[in-house]
């Protein structure tokens, strides 16, 4: 071959190469701005509807010794893994690893929680297991000191970073929470578990599963700190979690969401499962020692009828191992 | 010895050369990424340069790995400038540059003893202004210029374009990303950042590092012939050197040595030995095995020598003065405010100015990019000295990675306990821009991602009249200075767009009489 031809095919090749996902990314532009409108991604409207009627929202408590037993038990007494995972299910699992901590310092979600909720989904026949979040602190410090990504690795799944040219304009459409970049990634999953870590938070009170949703976004997401509460609810109310496990093995009573102090961190040892996620959190909340009535959050998702939020009507079965 | 045995040498010059540099890019990879506590040694490169050594013993504190130094320099008295041309991993660079020029045909240059003295004068100049208060020796040093310019320019680049040759060929669904997909997960395991690193006048370090490298097609090692100090302070000691390349009775004269010389000169013609690399390219161009690669101790008579000229050091030894006295003229030595954060540890600002070698260390270990090459805030003296930019990143709290790699201790090796502790600065909240004063509406960004476990910021709850003119309760962000630690997180996350509206400044900084 001769050197110019190889050269002029080598430029068309690469050329090729750079140019396919500008092609592909058309109306990209307008991430910052939710208002201005813009083509929105692959959505699946599975996905994408309001969660199920809140009466099927059957809570599982549990309490025990070990984070992963207590983990299984809480699935089991759910009624197994396989009444959310279908067989060939491509699934994306969305702990906490917001924060560059470590398990005692109880600011991500505990690697042993993440472990047996893996384990399970592929004992389900699951085919693919994406586990990944947008940290808040630099993502690699984050995967990497709260042993999270070891665990994930271990059991099986993909351990995935935040892609910035993976992000779509995803419609939400709610009242204050309308388009906004979502990596794509859980939009095309076919089902999304949502494993927060219960614990302490300076403007919303708490976070809990709702607020864990805040980890599928991509953009400026400090501007959503506005009317903090009503964006969640509409966050958790256009984007379904097929199944929520709340870990609040050690939990943050204090200083949160980053903590750091030991002292500041009770053990609880207990996990919540439900496939409702306002249910979930309403659990939460009163393991915490809070009235869910007195919760922002919590306040906007019964306004948008997600769910009972009094915790006394609250279909929760309370196990100890 | 013949071109067969010449040849050898030479290859087993190139092969030192590959090894050395291979080292050299490992090294600085191991010293980035996820914070960790303990980097593996990643300073082997600073502590064999005696220049460092030179500004180490000035202005201390002492670092006794910089005793490995002296090795490199007694070997040059046997050796001759076997550094330069065998060890530095900047010279292999410009080698290989060169290489890349000889390939086109060249006239054949004669050697000019102008541009080899300009590295002389120039070590003369730096030498002397850091004996007199102003340190710039990092400017013009192989090992700072290269770790500086891989740090902040190659490295981030190569992620650059690697990232999108390949990232769109990944996520092709069919016989292409196949193909693509395990060289992406390859490269992003051990090359690529998750997120792109960028530093500050990127584009100027990158300028001047690869015009550097493209004056080689011009001039055969340009930099290490002309500019580099430490190829000058070799030079002095070459001279005195045992090895030489003595010719023997079967030389032609033909002068075909000086074909690929890196100095232009040739063991025939012009042989300096202040200026050999023994790089070897003549044993492989004499057609006549005349060339003899021997010890021998110095003989009676005048050696050729490069002549510097008593008024041209004089000359650079006034200027090393003027160059020293200018900057502690800047009327920035007045004020007791300064614009910009060094990173945890650094020394009082004087001390740090003279012992910081610019290298850039620091930049590429810092985990979250905050650390980035001073501009002009600094002064002209602080060009490239690190400060803290929260809009690259933010000091990350779990993390002590640059005081480990910091060759000079110019940041003092804080434990990870003590360096949580350690103030850089303090952060002050603009009442006229935050969200929670001036449009009255919550936001406490700032608040959540602050590390203090106490919580330098805080919130107090108040009724104000917001901007619709309402009577709302809002969380009103405010600084617990005495346990803010300036790590500059607070502004690095605030979400206005246009300035933030919570900013660290160097308002208390912990370090004493920082001028």
């Amino acid at each position: 071959m001769k050197r110019r031809t190889f050269v002029k095919n080598g430029a068309w090749f690469s050329s090729a190469f750079i140019l396919a996902p500008l092609v592909r990314a058309q109306g990209k532009s307008g991430f910052a701005n939710p208002a201005r409108p813009a083509s929105t991604g692959p959505s699946r409207p599975a996905l994408t509807g309001p969660s199920r009627p809140a009466v099927t929202g059957q809570v599982v408590q549990v309490k025990g010794e070990s984070p992963y037993e207590i983990t299984r038990r809480a699935l089991a007494e759910l009624g197994g893994m396989e009444k959310v995972i279908s067989r060939g299910d491509t699934v994306v699992v969305k702990p906490n690893i917001g924060w560059n901590r470590t398990v005692e310092q109880a600011a991500c979600t505990n690697p042993e929680v993440l472990r047996a909720v893996i384990e399970l989904i592929f004992a389900a026949g699951a085919k693919k297991v994406v586990v990944m979040d947008n940290s808040c602190h630099k993502a690699e410090d984050c995967y990497q000191r709260s042993g999270i990504a070891e665990a994930a690795r271990k059991a099986g799944a993909e351990v995935r970073y935040c892609d910035e040219n993976r992000l779509v304009v995803h419609d939400f459409k709610g009242e204050y929470l309308g388009k906004w970049p979502v990596f794509r990634d859980f939009l095309e999953a076919d089902k999304f578990i949502n494993v927060p870590i219960l614990k302490h938070h300076g403007s919303s009170g708490l976070t809990i599963a709702m607020k864990n949703l805040y980890g599928i976004l991509g953009g400026n997401r400090g501007k959503l700190h506005r009317d903090m509460g009503e964006n969640i609810a509409d966050l958790a109310s256009g984007f379904r979690s097929h199944l929520v496990l709340v870990d609040a093995f050690r939990v943050l009573v204090r200083n949160g969401p980053v903590g750091g102090r030991l002292s500041d961190v009770e053990l609880r040892q207990t996990v919540i499962a439900s496939t409702s996620v306002m249910h979930a959190d309403v659990a939460a909340a009163a393991l915490f020692g809070r009235d869910a009535r007195e919760v922002e959050f919590l306040q906007a998702a019964f306004a948008r009828k997600m769910g009972e939020i009094d915790i006394a009507k609250v279909p929760l079965r309370a196990v100890t191992v | 010895m013949d071109a067969k045995e010449g040849r050898r040498l030479q290859r087993l010059r190139i092969g030192s050369q590959l090894l050395f540099t291979a080292l050299f890019f490992f090294l600085l990879l191991k010293s980035a990424g996820a914070a960790v506590e303990h980097l593996p040694h990643t300073g082997f490169f600073f502590y064999i340069d005696p220049l460092f050594l030179w500004v180490n013993a000035l202005a201390g504190p002492f670092v006794r790995a910089f005793l490995l130094a002296l090795i490199p320099l007694l070997l040059t008295l046997v050796l001759g400038r076997f550094f330069c041309g065998w060890v530095c991993p900047l010279g292999a660079l410009h080698q290989f540059f060169t290489w890349l020029g000889s390939r086109r045909k060249q006239r054949k240059a004669a050697v000019d003893h102008n541009s080899l003295r300009l590295k002389y004068l120039l070590l003369i100049v730096l030498l002397v202004a850091s004996l007199f208060a102003t340190q710039l020796l990092g400017w013009l040093d192989p090992f700072a210029l290269l770790t500086r310019s891989a740090s902040t320019v190659v490295l981030p680049g190569a992620n650059f374009l690697v990232q999108h040759a390949l990232q769109a060929g990944a996520q092709n669904q069919g016989w292409a990303g196949k193909a693509v997909k395990p060289l992406y997960d390859l490269s992003r395991r051990f090359l690529l950042t998750v997120g792109q690193r960028a530093f500050l006048q990127a584009e100027v370090l990158g300028l001047i590092f690869f015009g550097l490298l493209l004056l080689n097609l011009k001039r055969r090692r340009f930099f290490c012939n002309s500019l580099c100090p430490l190829g000058a302070l070799y030079g002095l000691l070459a001279k005195y050197s045992l090895l030489r390349l003595p010719l023997n009775e079967k030389c032609k004269k033909c002068n075909a040595c000086a074909n690929h010389c890196t100095y232009y000169g040739s063991p025939y013609q012009d042989y300096l030995k202040s200026e050999c690399v023994l790089c070897f390219n003549c044993l492989v161009d004499c057609p006549a095995a005349a060339i003899d690669v021997r010890f021998q101790l110095p003989g009676p008579g005048r050696r050729p020598a490069l002549d510097l000229g008593r008024r041209r050091l004089l000359a650079a030894a006034g200027f090393g003065l003027v160059a020293a006295s200018l900057p502690q003229i800047a009327v920035a030595r007045k004020a007791k405010a300064h614009p910009f954060i060094r990173p945890p540890g650094a020394l009082a600002e004087k001390k740090f100015l003279k012992t910081c070698v610019r290298c850039g260390a620091c930049m590429q270990s810092c985990p979250t990019n905050v650390i980035q090459p001073a501009v002009f805030q600094a002064g002209l003296e602080g060009l490239w000295t690190p400060v803290l930019v929260p809009a690259g990143g933010y000091c990350e709290y779990e993390c002590n990675r640059c005081t480990q790699v910091c060759p000079t201790h110019a940041l003092a090796a804080l434990p990870l306990e003590e360096k949580k502790q350690f103030k850089i600065g303090t952060a002050v909240v603009d009442r006229s821009a935050c969200y929670t004063y001036a449009d009255g509406y919550n936001c406490a960004v700032c608040e959540e991602h602050c590390p203090v476990p106490e919580k330098a910021i805080r919130f107090r709850e108040v009724e104000v009249n917001n901007f619709r003119g309402k009577l709302k309760k809002v969380k009103q962000i405010y600084v617990v200075p005495d346990l803010c630690i300036g790590c500059g997180i607070c502004e690095n996350v605030c979400p206005r767009t246009d300035q933030a509206a919570i900013r660290v400044g160097a308002e208390e900084e912990q370090r004493e009489n920082p001028f």
